[in-house]
């Protein structure tokens, strides 16, 4: 039997674990079986990002060691994640003999969630029930960071019951930018002003992303200016069977 | 707030300025997405030409000995400037040698980012010398005593309401809102800078190494006038700026115009080798902190060409423009956009190191980078102190604000040790639970920065770690690791060759072709509907003794008064409609330059596919111009207007 290891990412440990186990109950109908080493913290992006690479290092080194006493793919419901892993892990151990294997074998074995489903498995149907529309944001790390796309694409066309709509600009970035957010929240507020107004013009209660920073941020805007909308993780449109 | 916040903030609040960066932006990514339609294999290009940039900026040394020597042989001056004040004081010296009166000397400039980079107007200004602009958008600029706000359009913050005011205010026309009026009063205004300036001062787009030519892409056709007519030619350039060959260069030239303005092929592309007779050409070569980015962690930023792509396809570029880039010292930096937040600190430190902070690192820029340029890796790099070229930008989390830095450092002990990072979740849901007892969401204030705009989610009461209690049992169902199969290669187009495809092009961007068996005749029939009596002639190009008969003066000299130029074209390009003009007898790069209406004469035999099959063909000219249609503009609000400063219109008579 296949085993993966979930690195169910900060975010959704802190504030959306029924994300998470949104993913544990579709690979565990895949007929995997999912690890979940409880060491595990956060990938370090805050402090990669912020330029502060000392402190990045430490949690990578953490992180790595964590997952090193385990077997199998790393699958994380987080494009932004995955590209932590798999692009900036590398990048902070550049000069590093000792680290930087074991930097680039935790890269090779880490997949972002939609990734591994369409891609490592070959499955796009989860035979997922929808009533109504959906709209689907490309987050910027899964879409340009990692090129997913196609990938959450082709599950939700197969999600049975939901009617799809474009949302405009969908690839224009939200403003959350982790700590870009509370650096600049004036930017940042700009932008997601132009992410919800290009929701709303979908008429779509519902928004999907693959990232849960995108998700708390337009969330947190939309709960701010008193509309209804809901943003979903795809994790748990695809988990719904009826 | 710091200042750079404050910036930011009137720039979100300054409602016209939005609307012409809205405008702006949409228009040039969408001119980009088309063009770029037109060429196969983008994503090989691009990877090609980051190969040729990684291999210039390698080997930089050996490339610009050779481009130095080929200079040197080919009668220019060069010149090497260690920082921005040497390059500053060449220029000084060059020109006031040059002034050829007691007048106060004049300098007549086409668009240079590295004039702006060291400041180079202000200097010039403050020692007497009268500096104007010739770039339409640069003229509006300089008009209103401001920096460009893009490097490519450096007026696209304008609306042409305000170009109006200005016009009608500084150079006394009356009001108005037509974009063809105010681009005339220019062409007019600067036409006589053109002919009267000591020297004539240019930036350079590639410098190729092989063969010493400068190119340098315009579309208006002021970087061919301040190249050609004074007596003195200066050209201020980047070290980095070479490619090692013509084919190389041609590459680059399939992705600099599209990437920049969402055109084929720049108007005028000009190559130039030797000076002109009775010309003195200076080349000034700029390091100013490139050698040490070179050898920095930053060293991929030398890889631009400069297209502004990136400035485009930015959501930070789009709500700030270029004046809201600016250093602690409240200077607006030369460089803005994602580049500029790498480069600025890269090459002049710590007073621009706060915009770097200034992303999400969403990757547009990157995507749209001709020469695929991580520019979010460098980004991050910056941030990380990579730039080093002081205290200031070599510190981990440069640009970052105090309390951030702080947070972060707090959080990372706590990431790094399982057992603090649970405790904290602990202590974090307690607290946004005790804040918010009712709701889901919590309202933090504005100066905590997530709450300006948005609701923080409350902690869940039980993190997933806590509630996990296991993967249950799997199914029976075997799953088969299986990559999915590649997606089919890209797509290859195929162009035919011929001059319908040519004709097709070049009458697109407004030029007119005709095949014409006499061209002798085709000419006086267009002579006499405009009843023009006297022309510059190429020799060899027409019947001079039919042209006589019929009474038509001409000259081989370069004449203002002139209004319709007659050259041959040593070759057409069938996929961007373009013609070759070379140096030669009876001066045809004026004769295709300075009259409004320039006739060309080229062979349907002498059309090439494309420009990369053609380039070679400039090897042993002293100077050459492929014309791509009409010169024209699209400075004042995006609207393309044809004639700025050379011909309105292009006859090409196919023989």
């Amino acid at each position: 039997m296949t085993t993966v290891q979930l690195f169910v990412t900060c975010l959704i440990d802190s504030f959306f674990p029924q994300t998470g186990e949104a993913v544990v109950d579709i690979l565990n109908r895949l007929g995997i079986s999912v690890g979940f080493p409880r060491e595990q913290t956060c990938c370090g992006q805050p402090t990669f990002n912020a330029g502060l690479r000392k402190d990045a290092r430490a949690i990578a080194e953490h992180t790595i060691k964590v997952f090193e006493k385990t077997e199998g793919d790393v699958v994380t419901p987080s494009g932004s994640c995955a590209h932590m892993f798999r692009h900036n892990y590398p990048e902070l151990f550049e000069d590093d003999p000792v680290w930087l294997p074991r930097a680039q074998a935790l890269a090779a074995r880490t997949y972002e969630f939609t990734e591994y489903l369409v891609d490592r498995l070959g499955v796009t149907n989860l035979g997922a029930k929808w009533h109504g529309r959906l709209t689907y944001h490309s987050s910027c790390h899964t879409l340009r960071g990692i090129h997913v796309d196609r990938q959450p694409r082709a599950l939700l066309s197969n999600v049975q019951g939901a009617i799809l709509v474009e949302l405009p600009h969908a690839d224009e970035c939200c403003g959350f930018g982790g700590i870009m957010s509370v650096e600049h929240p004036e930017l940042s507020a700009e932008w997601l002003k132009r992410k919800i107004s290009n929701f709303e013009s979908t008429q779509s209660p519902t928004l999907v992303v693959t990232d849960a920073g995108c998700l708390m941020h337009i969330a947190g805007g939309l709960h701010r200016t008193g509309k209804t909308q809901s943003v979903m993780h795809i994790a748990e449109i695809l988990n719904q069977q009826k | 707030m710091n200042t750079f916040r404050q910036r930011i903030r009137e720039s979100i609040d300054n409602e016209s300025l939005q609307t012409a960066l809205d405008n702006n932006t949409e228009r040039r990514l969408k001119g980009r997405a088309i063009a770029f339609q037109s060429i196969p294999n983008l994503e090989e290009r691009r990877k090609w030409a980051h190969a040729i940039r990684a291999d210039v900026v390698e080997h930089l040394d050996k490339y610009l000995e050779q481009f130095v020597a080929k200079n040197e042989e080919n009668g220019v001056i060069v010149h090497r400037a260690k920082d921005a004040a040497e390059a500053v004081k060449l220029v000084l010296e060059i020109t006031q040698h040059a002034a050829r009166t007691t007048h106060k000397p004049l300098v007549a400039k086409s668009k240079s980012m590295v004039s702006e980079e060291i400041e180079l107007n202000h200097a010039l200004e403050k020692e007497g010398i009268e500096v104007i602009e010739t770039d339409l958008g640069e003229y509006i600029v300089q008009l209103r005593h401001e920096r460009p706000s893009h490097i490519i359009t450096p007026a696209a913050h304008l609306k042409k309401e305000q170009v109006a005011e200005l016009f009608h205010e500084k150079l006394g026309i009356p009001y108005t809102v037509d974009i063809p009026t105010l681009t005339a009063t220019a062409r007019k205004v600067l036409r006589q800078v053109f002919l009267t300036a000591d020297v004539g001062l240019s930036g350079v787009n590639f410098g190729v190494a092989e063969t010493g030519a400068m190119c340098i892409v315009t579309n208006e056709g002021n970087a061919r006038m301040v190249t050609t007519l004074p007596p003195v030619h200066i050209a201020l350039m980047g070290m980095e700026r070479l490619v090692p060959n013509l084919n190389d260069l041609s590459l680059m030239l399939s992705l600099l115009p599209r990437s920049a303005t969402g055109q084929k092929l720049t108007v005028y592309t000009q190559l130039l080798h030797k000076p002109f007779p009775n010309q003195q050409r200076h080349l000034v070569l700029l390091d100013n902190g490139r050698s040490r980015l070179r050898n920095s962690p930053l060293k991929e930023s030398l890889y631009c060409i400069r297209c502004g792509a990136c400035l485009n396809a930015c959501p930070v570029f789009r709500e700030l423009s270029g004046h809201a880039y600016i250093g602690s010292d409240l200077s607006i930096a030369p460089y803005p956009g994602p580049i500029g937040s790498v480069i600025s600190p890269g090459l002049l430190g710590g007073n621009y190191i706060q915009l770097a902070q200034a992303s999400s690192l969403c990757g547009a820029c990157k995507d749209v980078c001709p020469v695929d340029i991580d520019l979010p890796k460098l980004l991050t790099r910056v941030r990380a102190g990579m730039a080093a070229v002081d205290d200031e930008s070599g510190t981990e989390g440069a640009g970052l604000s105090s309390p951030t830095k702080l947070f972060l450092r707090i959080f990372a002990r706590a990431a790094s040790h399982p057992w603090l990072f649970a405790l904290s979740q602990k202590f974090a849901s307690l607290g946004t639970f005790l804040l918010s007892p009712r709701s889901g969401w919590v309202r933090m204030p504005a100066f905590t920065g997530w709450g300006y705009s948005k609701d923080f989610p409350r902690f869940a009461g039980k993190t997933f770690r806590e509630r996990y209690r296991g993967s249950s049992k799997a199914g029976n169902r075997e799953t088969e690791n299986r990559p999915k199969a590649q997606p089919a290669s890209a797509h290859v187009n195929t162009f035919p060759l011929s001059d319908i495809q040519f004709a097709a092009e070049l009458t697109a961007l407004g030029g007119q072709v005709r095949t014409v068996q006499n061209p002798t005749l085709a000419a006086l029939e267009l002579l006499n509907a405009r009843d023009v009596k006297k022309i510059h002639l190429e020799p060899n190009t027409l019947d001079e003794e039919l042209l006589r008969a019929a009474g038509i003066e001409f000259t081989q000299e370069a004449d203002p008064q002139i209004q319709v130029g007659v050259t041959k074209a040593l070759c057409g390009l069938a996929d961007t409609g373009s013609v070759l003009v070379a140096d030669g007898k009876g001066d045809p790069l004026k004769a295709s330059l300075l009259p409004e209406v320039h006739i060309v004469i080229l062979r349907a035999a002498d059309i090439y596919p494309s420009l990369s099959d053609a380039i070679n063909l400039v090897k042993n000219k002293a100077a050459a111009v492929f014309i791509t249609g009409p010169s024209r503009t699209a400075d004042i609000e995006m609207t393309l207007t044809i004639g700025v400063h050379g011909p309105k219109e292009i006859h090409v008579f196919l023989t």
